[in-house]
C-alpha cells in the first residue's frame, strides 16, 4: 500500500555525512547513469527549446574552430605545392674551363648515381654559346669572332622527388667539393625561403588555433553562464532539497558538451567544404605540374578529433563557469 | 533531539535575528515556533537548514554538533530533511510527479522505488490524480500539498515548515496541520513556523515563542489554550 511508505518509520536521525546504507552500491550507480541519461537529454532538449540561440552559439563557435583548420589546410597545401615545384628545381654545376667532353661525362656519370640525383644532362659550351646567342640577340657568327668558346661544360642536376631543402643543400655542398667542379648553382633557394615561411605560418596556425579555442570555451562558458543566471530560482530549489554541486551542475555540463560537439562538426563541416571549393583551382595548377601537385585534403583522424576536442572544450568551459556560478549561488 | 545551545545569528550589517536562543525538541515532537513578523522563526529554520550558520552558540541533533558539518556535507544532511516553504519552492517546468521525485532522484534511489513512494506521498496529500500536471495548473493549496509530499517523500527524520499555511484558507491550513501531525505520529521530529495562533491554539502542540529573536516562552501542549 502507498500509505504504508510514508508512514514508514524515518531512519535514526544522523549528523553524520557517510550515505546511508539502505541501498545497493549497484543502485546507486544504475541511478548515478540514469541521472546522466536524463541530463544529456534535458539538455539536448533545452538547446532545442530556443534553436537561434543555440544555433548561433553553435555557428560562431563553429567558425572559430574551422579558421585554424582552414589555415591548416591552406597550409598543408602550399607545402605540397613547393614539393611539386620542387620536382622541378634543378643544380647547375659550371665545370672548370677547358675540360674534355669525357671528363664533363665522367662527372655526370658520377653525379648520376648519387641517390639524390634523379637525372643528370649536360650542356656542352657549344649547346651554351647557341643559348647566349639566342638570349642576347646576337648572331652566332658575331660570337665566333670571340675565337675560342669560354663557356665551360654544364651539368644540370635533377633532384630526386621529395627530396627536401637540407638534403638538397647537402647535395650542392657536396657538388662544390668535386674535382673539376668551378661552380654550383642551386635555383631552388626560393625553397628555402618557403620552408621558413611555412614554419612561420605553422607557429601562426598553432598560436591562432589556441586563441580561438580559448574564444570558443569562453563563448560556451557565457552560454553556460546565462542559462544558469536564468535558472538560478531551480537550482536554488536543487540545493535546498538537497542536491550536490555534482547533480546541479550536470545538465549544465552536457549541455557544454552539447554546443562543443555541434560547434567541431560543424566546423568540420566547413573545413570540408573548403577543400571542395579549392579542389578545381588545386587540380588546374597540378595540370600546369605534370599532375605532380596533389591536393591534400584533411585527414580523417583530424576530421574526427575536431568535434571530440571541441566535446571536451565545451565541458571545460561549462565546467568552469558552472562552479564558480554555483558557488556564488550557494 | 535537536539542541539549541545559546544560538545567536547576527547578518552582515549587524541584524540579530537570534539572540542567545536555547531549547531542546525531543525526537518525534511536533512543536510550532511562533512570534510576529521578525522574530526570528525563519532564522532559526534556516540555522536547522544549514542554510545559515549560527554566530555564537551550537546546535546539534542527537548530541553532534551541525558546526561540524563542512559544507561539503550540507547536500548529505539536507536529504535528511524536508523542507517546506510558504512559497512553495517548486519547479514550474516539471510535472508534479516530478517535483515529488527530486530528493529520491538525488539520493540515488531507483527508478521503480522512485516511482511507487512518489505516488504513495502523492496518494497522501490528495494529489495522485495530479501527477502529471504541471504544478502552475493547481491551486495554491495543491502546491503547498504538493511541497509537503517532496518534503516527506525520502521519509525525512525532521520535517521544518516555514509559514506551510500562510496562503491557505482556514479549512485548507487544518488539513494541511493534519498532515503534519500524522507524519509527526510516525516519528518524525516536526517543526513548524508559523504565525497563525488560532490555528496553533487548535493544534495543541508545543509552542516555542520568539519576540526580537529571544525565546519568550516555551508552552508546552497542555499549556496553549
Amino acid at each position: 500500500m502507498p500509505s504504508e511508505d510514508i508512514h514508514a518509520t524515518p531512519p535514526a536521525p544522523s549528523v553524520e555525512t557517510s550515505p546511508r546504507n539502505q541501498h545497493s552500491h549497484g543502485r546507486r550507480v544504475a541511478s548515478w547513469q540514469e541521472h546522466h541519461g536524463w541530463s544529456a537529454a534535458a539538455s539536448l532538449r533545452r538547446l532545442a527549446s530556443r534553436p537561434l540561440g543555440s544555433l548561433l552559439t553553435i555557428a560562431v563557435m563553429g567558425l572559430a574552430l574551422a579558421l585554424p583548420l582552414a589555415f591548416y589546410l591552406l597550409l598543408g597545401n602550399v607545402q605540397k605545392l613547393g614539393e611539386a615545384l620542387g620536382q622541378s628545381q634543378a643544380v647547375s654545376v659550371f665545370m672548370q674551363p677547358g675540360q674534355s667532353e669525357q671528363q664533363a661525362q665522367l662527372l655526370a656519370k658520377q653525379l648520376g648515381d648519387r641517390p639524390e640525383v634523379a637525372a643528370v644532362t649536360m650542356k656542352t659550351p657549344q649547346q651554351g654559346m647557341d643559348e647566349l646567342a639566342k638570349m642576347q640577340g646576337f648572331s652566332t657568327g658575331a660570337l665566333q669572332t670571340l675565337g675560342d668558346n669560354p663557356l665551360p661544360y654544364v651539368l644540370q642536376l635533377q633532384p630526386r622527388d621529395g627530396l627536401d631543402a637540407a638534403a638538397i643543400e647537402r647535395l650542392v655542398s657536396d657538388v662544390r667539393e668535386m674535382h673539376n667542379v668551378d661552380l654550383v648553382q642551386d635555383s631552388g633557394d626560393w625553397r628555402k625561403r618557403l620552408d621558413a615561411l611555412l614554419g612561420v605560418g605553422n607557429r601562426a596556425v598553432l598560436v591562432l588555433a589556441s586563441l580561438l579555442a580559448l574564444a570558443a570555451l569562453l563563448v560556451v562558458g557565457n552560454t553556460v553562464r546565462v542559462d544558469i543566471a536564468s535558472r538560478s530560482e531551480e537550482i536554488g530549489v536543487l540545493l535546498l532539497v538537497g542536491a550536490s554541486g555534482a547533480f546541479v551542475r550536470r545538465p549544465y555540463l552536457y549541455a557544454g558538451i552539447w554546443y562543443g560537439l555541434f560547434s567541431g562538426i560543424l566546423a568540420a563541416l566547413l573545413a570540408v567544404l573548403i577543400e571542395f571549393a579549392l579542389a578545381d583551382p588545386v587540380a588546374q595548377l597540378s595540370q600546369a605540374y605534370d599532375g605532380k601537385l596533389q591536393v591534400g585534403g584533411l585527414p580523417l583522424w583530424l576530421l574526427l578529433a575536431v568535434p571530440l576536442a571541441a566535446a571536451v572544450l565545451g565541458w571545460l568551459g561549462a565546467r568552469l563557469v558552472s562552479a564558480w556560478q554555483l558557488r556564488k549561488l550557494a | 533531539m535537536i539542541h539549541f545551545d545559546q544560538v545567536s545569528k547576527r547578518y552582515e550589517g549587524g541584524h540579530e535575528a537570534l539572540s542567545q536562543l536555547s531549547f531542546e525538541v525531543p525526537t518525534g515532537e511536533m512543536a510550532f515556533v511562533t512570534g510576529h513578523s521578525g522574530a526570528g522563526k525563519s532564522t532559526l529554520l534556516k540555522l536547522l537548514g544549514l542554510i545559515e550558520r549560527p554566530s555564537h552558540g551550537t546546535i546539534s541533533m542527537d548530541g553532534k554538533s551541525l558546526a561540524k558539518i563542512r559544507h561539503s556535507g550540507i547536500p548529505k544532511w539536507r536529504r535528511q530533511l524536508g523542507m517546506v516553504f510558504q512559497d512553495h519552492r517548486l519547479l514550474m517546468e516539471r510535472t508534479v510527479f516530478a517535483n515529488v521525485e527530486l530528493p529520491l532522484m538525488i539520493s540515488g534511489i531507483a527508478r521503480p522505488e522512485r516511482a511507487r513512494r512518489v505516488r504513495a506521498a502523492l496518494e497522501k496529500v490528495g494529489l495522485l490524480a495530479y501527477e502529471r500536471q504541471l504544478p502552475a495548473t493547481l491551486s495554491t493549496g495543491e502546491q503547498q500539498r504538493v511541497g509537503i509530499a517532496r518534503a516527506i517523500v525520502a521519509r525525512p527524520t525532521l520535517l521544518i515548515a516555514d509559514e506551510p499555511t500562510g496562503n491557505l484558507d482556514p479549512q485548507l491550513a487544518v488539513e494541511i496541520m493534519g498532515l503534519f501531525g500524522e507524519f509527526q505520529q510516525v516519528g518524525t521530529t516536526v517543526l513548524i513556523a508559523s504565525h497563525d495562533l488560532p490555528l496553533i491554539k487548535r493544534m495543541k502542540k508545543r509552542v516555542i515563542v520568539l519576540d526580537h529573536g529571544r525565546l519568550v516562552a516555551d508552552l508546552a501542549a497542555q499549556e496553549v489554550l
